[in-house]
């Protein structure tokens, strides 16, 4: 995988994103010891309300310890002195210069990001299990448990969302079985959007900034929550510019599966913007500046002829050595999941815009449009997001005890069949690494088609 | 528990149903189903309460991945392959698509769209406060509106009064199925037969409910008191079999079928011609404080329920109970909470069984031998 390394040392801000990933435990541990900060545990991307009621929301695996290589930790300390740009156009230029100790050095650490990741989610996954969660859960249902078993007891509140999921919902409410210690904020979305539906979340989301008040003792104003919309939108439009202007364009600034790869890496860490929104939006506004300079130089690969698979759903858990695989096949991964699950879309911030009512309405829109109130609705979602990538094959995870999303793919297959005319093949999926061969050999017969 | 008598009763008293021209609206049968509003439009509420085997789990599989709930795979096997003691499901003219889990909601949309029965919705907030209630009853106006659309005509409110109260009294009865001295599994088939009849069956109900009463049936004394949490026996299934085999006998339904649905009775007084009779079904649903389907709370409902349960039993009769906790195999909602379940109410010294099981037949050796052992425990 060293290829992939080697490119992705040209983007000092996947450096910047990875190492804030992997080092939340050092900053999180500041921010409330020292700092005095509340800490917010949020699981899929709803940071946004602890965002601005001043917490800090974590994604609680980012509390664990990671192995992560000590040089990771010089390059850090390295660039807190000199700047991330010169640590990284340092490393380039020993890389370049032929110095191969070092280039290797830097392979592992960014090799290792994804990997180190994905070992503690596995981690997560047993300690799940032995503390009485049933196996016949999803893989991210027993990941979260096993996250909360062993680390969420240090947060001061955990902020929960209800989706369509009953299997999620359940273990929202069994948090305050394992941790009786932190506080439990709600925000109930109402399934369809119907009568005044909108006011009722609305008020929703007033109620559960009030426990936000409680919990900071400040007030949350407009100009709080639209402030932080601001960098949320930020963040959304980078990220979606990324997933649209360069990860369905012909060129890429990389290799695809080094692109596939940093996707991965915004996935994960879009859910709580490594506890900082401010130092998240500069980090991918940059990434995304970085890779459309690098394609404006020409610098990366063309990428025309290889097929589009656009893989799906990977947030709840995939193969992350598909991209690798796909990528030996000759085709491209691309990643889009938040975006189909409508989680990119912008939050108005006009001076005369109700937040918490823009808000709302932005949760109605996830829910009805984007992962939906049924199959039918959350099938359409997967189709536009593969019209829209101009994808020519879609690969589907389907995960063991999934019962929300996975069950939807026999109704996906007749559409995409149908209406996109495109090959369409499910994988399925219960803990990282288990069926590498078996994923690589269903992998290839599907590649086949390509050919 | 062969239930093939009742089955074959049920498709004939459908099928008359059918010839006075009501037409049939099926549902997974969860609580919050405004079975009321159905009877009051003129159509005949189902409730899909059938228990599983092999070959409807399998015939599920083109359809859903094998790690779907065995209940919401047996349901569309009864679609799919249409047993002969299930020939009354042609007879079906709609079906709800709800979101009691979201198993609900998958298997109601499949069958509706694959074996062409058209749908309505009625959806659930997942939290019980006083937005939830704004919102369930937005859900039954507009669920109201869609039988209007079909029946071309407006539902009267005192149709849907009358319906309250048809219901309401039916309820009141089918909670003295409770007391009565007779075995789990006679408790049982009364359970299932007005669950499946509903108010039509009150009139049987009653006389049998006294008969019952004058000549309480004898049930044997070495045997152990159990009360059964959890996932429901639906018709058609062993389980109670297995725990009257191993010694148990099931004194109290802690389910969907049994108190969940009779805990929604709603006070006399309550019931007022003169208020919107959709409030009353709002306060319905705000009492269904013990149906799994809600957050963050059942958990704490749950225990301290069976607890006082427990409390009140041994001081009142003077046994021990025993707490099984049925869980049909990917269950979210009582499987997620099987391990908190038991653990809580193991620290307040009630002992419990988890007994997690799909509907093969293959599996019920093993699950005797673990029943058998709780039992024998239960000494």
């Amino acid at each position: 995988m060293s290829l992939i390394a080697d490119e992705i040392i040209q983007f000092s801000s996947v450096l910047r994103i990875a190492y804030n990933l992997l080092t939340g435990r050092n900053y999180l541990k500041r921010k409330k010891f020292r700092e005095k900060e509340i800490l917010v545990a949020v699981t899929l991307p709803f940071s946004d309300l602890p965002f601005a009621a001043g917490t800090i929301p974590v994604f609680p695996i980012r509390m664990h310890q990671f192995e992560i290589s000590q040089y990771l930790t010089y390059l850090g300390s390295a660039s807190s002195i000199f700047g991330w740009n010169t640590v990284s156009n340092f490393l380039g230029f020993i890389r370049n210069l032929g110095i191969n100790e070092v280039s290797k050095i830097v392979d592992n650490i960014i090799e290792d990001v994804i990997d180190i990741i994905n070992k503690k989610y596995n981690e997560m996954y047993d300690i799940g299990i032995e503390n009485g969660i049933s196996s016949d859960f999803c893989y991210g249902l027993k990941s979260l448990i096993g996250m909360h078993v062993t680390k969420g007891s240090n947060v001061n509140a955990c902020f929960n969302v209800t989706i369509r999921c009953s299997a999620y919902n359940k273990y929202l409410e069994s948090l305050k079985a394992i941790n009786q210690g932190p506080k439990q904020i709600w925000v109930d979305i109402p399934p369809r959007n119907i009568g005044n539906a909108i006011e009722l979340l609305t008020e929703n989301i007033s109620t559960a900034l009030n426990e936000f008040e409680k919990l900071t003792g400040n007030n949350v104003t407009d100009n709080d929550l639209r402030n932080h919309f601001k960098i949320g939108n930020q963040v959304k439009r980078s990220y979606k510019n990324i997933i649209y202007d360069i990860s369905a364009s012909d060129f890429y600034p990389c290799n695809p599966a080094t692109f596939s790869e940093i996707m991965a890496l915004l996935s994960i860490t879009f859910q709580d913007y490594n506890s900082n929104a401010a130092r998240y939006r500069d980090n991918i506004v940059s990434l995304e500046k970085e890779m459309r300079e690098r394609i404006r130089k020409g610098i990366g690969m063309d990428v025309s002829k290889m097929p589009r698979i656009f893989v799906t759903p990977m947030f709840g858990g995939w193969e992350p050595k598909s991209h690798e695989i796909i990528y030996e096949l000759g085709g491209r991964a691309l990643y889009a999941d938040w975006e189909l699950l409508k989680l990119l879309e912008e939050i108005p911030t006009g001076p005369h815009t109700n937040p918490s009512e823009e808000y709302a309405r932005f949760l109605m829109r996830a829910t009805e449009t984007g992962i939906g109130c049924d199959n039918e609705k959350l099938t359409d979602s997967y189709l536009r997001m593969a019209s829209d990538l101009n994808a020519d094959g879609l690969i589907f995870f389907q995960l063991f005890g999934c019962h929300s999303i996975s069950n939807c793919y026999t109704m996906l297959r007749e559409k995409v069949r149908r209406e996109l005319e495109i090959p369409i093949t499910a994988i399925t999926f219960n803990k990282i690494g288990e069926n590498v061969e078996q994923v690589k050999t269903r992998l290839g017969a599907f590649m086949e088609m390509f050919k | 528990m062969d239930d093939s008598s009742l089955l074959s009763e049920f498709t004939l008293f459908l099928k008359e149903k059918k010839q006075e021209g009501i037409k049939v609206i099926a549902y997974l049968a969860h609580d919050n189903i405004p079975e009321e509003l159905i009877d009051a439009a003129g159509f005949f509420p189902l409730r899909l309460i059938f228990g599983g085997n092999d070959e409807l789990m399998d015939a599920s599989h083109d359809f859903l991945p094998p790690s779907t709930c065995a209940f919401a795979q047996s349901c569309i096997g009864l679609f799919s392959v249409k047993p002969n003691d299930y020939k009354f499901l042609e007879m079906v003219d709609y079906i709800i698509v709800s979101n009691h889990c979201v198993s609900d909601i998958c298997v109601s949309e499949i069958i509706s769209k694959y074996f062409n029965i058209p749908r309505l919705n009625f959806y659930v907030s997942y939290t019980i406060n006083e937005n939830s209630l704004k919102y369930f009853k937005l859900e039954l106006q507009d669920f109201r509106n869609q039988l209007e659309v079909i029946i071309d005509r407006k539902i009267s409110d005192d149709d849907i009064h009358n319906s309250i109260l048809k219901f309401n009294n039916f309820k009141k009865k089918f909670l003295e199925i409770n007391e009565l001295e007779m075995l789990g599994s006679e408790k049982l088939k009364l359970i299932h037969k007005s669950m499946l009849f509903g108010p039509d069956f009150l009139h049987d109900l009653e006389n049998l409910i006294q008969k019952v009463k004058n000549a309480p049936q004898s049930v044997s004394n070495t045997s152990k008191d159990v009360l059964l949490t959890g996932c429901s026996i639906f018709i058609n299934d062993n389980m109670i079999d297995l725990i009257e085999e191993g010694g148990g006998n099931i004194v109290f339904f802690d389910t969907w079928i049994g108190n969940h649905y009779y805990s929604q009775i709603i006070e006399s007084n309550l019931i007022d011609r003169e208020n919107d009779p959709l409030d009353v079904l709002v306060l319905r649903f705000k009492n269904n404080i013990y149906g799994d389907h809600s957050v963050p709370d059942f958990l704490e409902q749950k225990v301290s329920f069976i607890q006082k349960y427990f409390e009140n039993y041994k001081k009142n009769k003077g046994r021990k109970l025993g707490v099984i906790n049925h869980i049909i195999k990917f269950c979210d909602h009582i499987s997620l909470m099987s391990s908190f379940l038991k653990e809580t109410l193991q620290e307040k010294g009630i002992q419990v069984l988890n007994v997690e099981r799909d509907y093969s037949r293959a599996n019920r050796g093993q699950l005797s031998t673990r029943i058998e052992a709780y039992l024998e425990m239960m000494k």
